[in-house]
C-alpha cells in the first residue's frame, strides 16, 4: 500500500464525515484533518515506516505536503 | 438568592451505559428481579494474575454507538459517558441534527478519569521499552474529556464542569447543575458521570484497602451484599448514567415528558476523616436536601442508599438514617443497588439517581440483592429483600453518596402530584 492509500485508509478511519475524495491537492483541514488528527496520523505513519519526524517541520497544508515529508524520511531511515 | 426566586428543576431524560446491554428499561427491570451483574472478572493484560469480582460492561461496543473516529479519540470512560448522555438527550426527545444550544450546558462526576490511558502509557514505558507517548494521551486521559466530548457532540454553549469528589463525584454534578439552572445561567443540562476503573493498578488499589467483596467463580454474583451479615465489601463497576434537567418552564414550553423534580441538593463535609464515615455530616447533608425540597421526612418512601457493603460505612449509614427519619425509619423503603450494578466510584451517584427516578415515577422500589439477614448494627429502617416491590405510592425519594475525604451529597427528587 503506498502512502497516499494508508493515508486515505486513515481519514476513512478517524476522520467524522471523510470526504469521498482525498487527493494529493486536498487541503488536510478542509478534509477534517484538525491539529490533534494531524498529531495522530503522524504517529501512526511512523511506526508504520520505522522513521522519526523532527519537531520543526514545517506544517504540512496538503495531504501531498505530508506525503512529500513521508517520502523524504523512508530512505533515510532504509525503510 | 431567595427560595422564591429560584426556578423549578425538572428531570426529563435518563441514559445508561449497564453492564447486562439492555435499555434504560431493561436495566431497571433486571435491578427490580435482584439480578446481579457481579462476576468474576480476571483482568486481560495484568502482570501478575488478577481476579475480582466486579462489574464491566462487555455488550458495550463504542464504535458502534459513537462512530469509530470519536471512539477513537475517547478513553473507555468518556466512551461510556458520551453513549450515556446521547441516551438521556434522545429520551428527553431533544433532537440532534440541530444542536444544543448556548442556554445548555453539561455537569459531569468522574472519579480516576482516563486511569486506562495512563495505565496503557505506563505498561509502554516501563514494561515495552518504548520512549514516547501516544501524542493523544493527554486528552484521552483528562479528567474533563467526556464532558467536553459530551458538550462538542450535542453542541452545549453554557458551562461545561467537571466534579472529582471520588464517590460522590456525580451526585455532585447533578446537585451542581441544579444548582447552574437554578440561578438561571442554563435553561438545561445535561448532568450525570462514568468511570472505568478496571485498570490492573486501581483494581489492585482498592484490594489492598481491604475493602473488595470477595467470592470465586461460583459466588462472585453475591460479592457484594450491602447491610447482610458478614458482608466483606464492595465491587468496582464500569459504566455510566446521564439525566437531563431542565427548567420546569422550559420543559412545559417545549412538551417534554417530567419524570419527577429535582427538589433538593445537600452537601455536607464530616471534616474528621479522610476514610472514616461519620452520621453526623450524612446527616446535615440529607437534611439540607430535605429543607431545600420542603419536604418533612415522613414524606419520603425510599432512600437508595450509598450502601457499599463495607463493614463501618453501612452501619453509620443506618445510624444517620435513624437520626434524620425517627420513628419514620421503620417505615423507610431502604436499598443499596450496588449488590447489582456495582460500585462505579465517580460515576456511581448519577447512577443510583437515575434508579431512584425510575423508583420514584414508576412506583417500583428495587431491592438490596443477597440481603437476606440484616446486620444486628444495619437494623432499624425497612430493607427491601428479595425481589423489588411493585406498586408503592411515593411522593419523595433521596439518593445518598458519601465519598472518601468526607464529602457527602444528597439528592432529593419528588414524584409529580
Amino acid at each position: 500500500m503506498d502512502t497516499l492509500e494508508l493515508l486515505r485508509e486513515f481519514i476513512k478511519r478517524r476522520v467524522v464525515n471523510p470526504p469521498e475524495e482525498v487527493t494529493l491537492e486536498s487541503r488536510l483541514e478542509e478534509i477534517g484533518v484538525d491539529s490533534l488528527t494531524l498529531l495522530d496520523l503522524m504517529f501512526d505513519m511512523e511506526d508504520k515506516y520505522g522513521v522519526r519526524m523532527p519537531d520543526d517541520l514545517p506544517r504540512p497544508d496538503t495531504v501531498g505536503d505530508l506525503i512529500a515529508i513521508f517520502e523524504k524520511l523512508k530512505p533515510a531511515s532504509n525503510v | 438568592m431567595s427560595e422564591a426566586a429560584r426556578r423549578r428543576v425538572a428531570v426529563t431524560g435518563l441514559g445508561v451505559v449497564n453492564p447486562f446491554g439492555g435499555d434504560l428499561l431493561d436495566f431497571f427491570a433486571r435491578l427490580m428481579r435482584g439480578e446481579s451483574a457481579v462476576r468474576l472478572y480476571h483482568h486481560p493484560a495484568s502482570p501478575s494474575p488478577l481476579a475480582q469480582p466486579a462489574v464491566s460492561c462487555p455488550h458495550f461496543d463504542a464504535e458502534a454507538v459513537l462512530g469509530r473516529p470519536l471512539a477513537g479519540v475517547c478513553d473507555r470512560y468518556s466512551q461510556l459517558g458520551v453513549a450515556a448522555a446521547f441516551s438521556a438527550w434522545e429520551d428527553a426527545g431533544l433532537p440532534r441534527q440541530n444542536g444544543g444550544s448556548d442556554e445548555y450546558g453539561v455537569s459531569w462526576g468522574t472519579g480516576v478519569g482516563g486511569t486506562l490511558t495512563f495505565e496503557r502509557g505506563y505498561a509502554d514505558f516501563y514494561v515495552h521499552g518504548k520512549d514516547r507517548a501516544h501524542p493523544l494521551s493527554i486528552v484521552l486521559a483528562m479528567s474533563n474529556a467526556a464532558a467536553s466530548h459530551v458538550a462538542i457532540n450535542l453542541g452545549l454553549g453554557s458551562s461545561c464542569l467537571t466534579y472529582s469528589v471520588a464517590c460522590a463525584s456525580s451526585a455532585v454534578s447533578i446537585g451542581e447543575a441544579m444548582r447552574r439552572i437554578q440561578a438561571g445561567e442554563s435553561e438545561l443540562v445535561v448532568a450525570g458521570g462514568s468511570e472505568a476503573p478496571l485498570s490492573f493498578s486501581v483494581m489492585r488499589a482498592w484490594e489492598a484497602m481491604r475493602v473488595v467483596g470477595q467470592g470465586d467463580e461460583e459466588t462472585a454474583y453475591r460479592a457484594c451484599r450491602p447491610f447482610q451479615v458478614g458482608r466483606t465489601g464492595l465491587v468496582l463497576g464500569e459504566g455510566a448514567a446521564a439525566l437531563v434537567l431542565e427548567d420546569w418552564e422550559h420543559a412545559q414550553a417545549r412538551g417534554a415528558r417530567i419524570y419527577c423534580e429535582l427538589a433538593g441538593y445537600g452537601q455536607s463535609c464530616d471534616h474528621t476523616h479522610l476514610v472514616k464515615p461519620d452520621a453526623y455530616g450524612q446527616t446535615r447533608a440529607m437534611r439540607l436536601a430535605l429543607r431545600e425540597a420542603g419536604l418533612d421526612a415522613s414524606e419520603v418512601g425510599y432512600v437508595n442508599a450509598h450502601g457499599t457493603a463495607t463493614r463501618e460505612g453501612d452501619p453509620t449509614e443506618i445510624e444517620a438514617l435513624r437520626q434524620i427519619f425517627g420513628a419514620h425509619a421503620e417505615n423507610l423503603l431502604v436499598s443499596a443497588t450496588k449488590s447489582m450494578h456495582g460500585h462505579l466510584l465517580g460515576a456511581t451517584g448519577a447512577m443510583e439517581a437515575l434508579i431512584t427516578v425510575l423508583a420514584l415515577a414508576r412506583g417500583e422500589v428495587p431491592p438490596t440483592a443477597h440481603l437476606d439477614e440484616v446486620s444486628p448494627d444495619c437494623q432499624g429502617v425497612r430493607h427491601v429483600m428479595g425481589k423489588g416491590l411493585r406498586g408503592v405510592p411515593l411522593k419523595a425519594a433521596l439518593s445518598n453518596s458519601f465519598a472518601f475525604g468526607g464529602s457527602n451529597a444528597v439528592l432529593a427528587f419528588k414524584a409529580l402530584s
